[in-house]
């Protein structure tokens, strides 16, 4: 509704998005999937281009004697990615990650 | 029909009026997954777009990461609650 | 369920803007317009499925469906069935990834259309 006065502070989330841009990432995926990378473009549906992206994914596997939980962690690197928005869980400035 | 709306009283409040009501304050954010998010509201958007502050990611209950400020894109969104026992909250 | 890739000639409803409608829509256009760009590069697309499929970009439309030629899969051994296709048609729903050529990347203009989207949408 009534929502067109100060365009520089974040009053809406896709104002954390932005001021993100041309900054460094962290995006969760659904599917357990991770990726850091910089931010080059954005749109309202969360498609991105990311640069220099790391993407970390984790799966879970059942011990055959034990069965106890193996986690495992693959690791990529690929110079630019288009993201589809719609995989998009979660999204984070990784500067400010603890 | 259309006269009379309440907004003195807390009871009577649609969604809507919620959701603006709690800003700033914190809350837990449940999503489809199961996985929930503990932090400060900072604002939201018609797609329940989310964006928090100091949130704190729990799977199954575990505490399993933190983010200084975290955008959660609406359609992952099973709930918002406010929550009383988080961070500098008192009362 | 069929897996959502469609393999053979399809005609792409792909829509010609003129100046003046691109201007209002312009703000649900920056992807689509990037990849028109991209046209005749290659790309690696990753489906949701797992499956990576490496051609040169043909086409694509508003939704981002996306037609590549001189295909293969990356990954043949998990992959034989993708052998013999030469040339398919991607749903852009099922797209999870697009691997883009660093010489298909301006860094700068994307930023810049990104903030004029900002600014629109």
């Amino acid at each position: 509704m009534g929502s067109t006065e100060e365009e520089s502070a974040v009053k809406e989330p896709l104002d954390l998005i932005r001021l993100s841009l041309d900054e460094r990432i962290y995006v969760k995926l659904r599917h357990d999937r991770e990726l850091r990378g910089k931010l080059h473009a954005y749109d309202q549906h969360l498609n991105m281009i990311l640069g220099d992206v790391e993407e970390i994914v984790t799966t879970v596997e059942i011990d055959d004697e034990t069965y106890e939980e193996i986690v495992r962690t693959t690791r990529r690197t690929v110079p630019f990615l288009f993201v589809r928005g719609d995989g998009v869980i979660l999204v984070s400035p990784p500067l400010r990650t603890a | 029909m259309s006269g009379t709306v309440e907004k003195s009283s807390s009871a009577t409040k649609t969604p809507a009026d919620f959701l603006k009501s709690i800003r700033g304050r914190p809350v837990v954010v449940k999503l489809n997954s199961g996985v929930d998010y503990r932090g400060i509201l900072a604002c939201l958007d018609g797609y329940m777009n989310i964006a928090m502050e100091q949130t704190e990611e729990y799977v199954n209950g575990q505490l399993k990461n933190k983010y200084g400020d975290a955008f959660i894109r609406g359609n992952n969104v099973l709930y918002i609650s406010t929550s009383k026992r988080t961070l500098a909250e008192g009362a | 369920m069929a897996p959502p890739l469609f393999v053979g000639d399809v005609t792409l409803p792909l829509q010609f803007l003129d100046r003046k409608q691109s201007r209002t829509q312009s703000h649900a256009m920056l992807f689509f317009s990037y990849f028109k760009d991209l046209v005749g590069r290659e790309v690696t697309v990753e489906l949701k499925n797992d499956l990576a499929i490496r051609g040169t970009l043909i086409s694509v439309d508003q939704y981002l469906n996306i037609k590549l030629e001189n295909t293969r899969a990356v990954d043949q051994d998990n992959f034989p069935h993708m052998l013999s296709v030469r040339n398919c048609f991607i749903r852009g729903s099922v797209v999870r990834y697009v691997q883009l050529p660093p010489e298909g990347v301006d860094v700068d203009l994307l930023h810049d259309a990104t903030r004029r989207e900002a600014r629109g949408g």
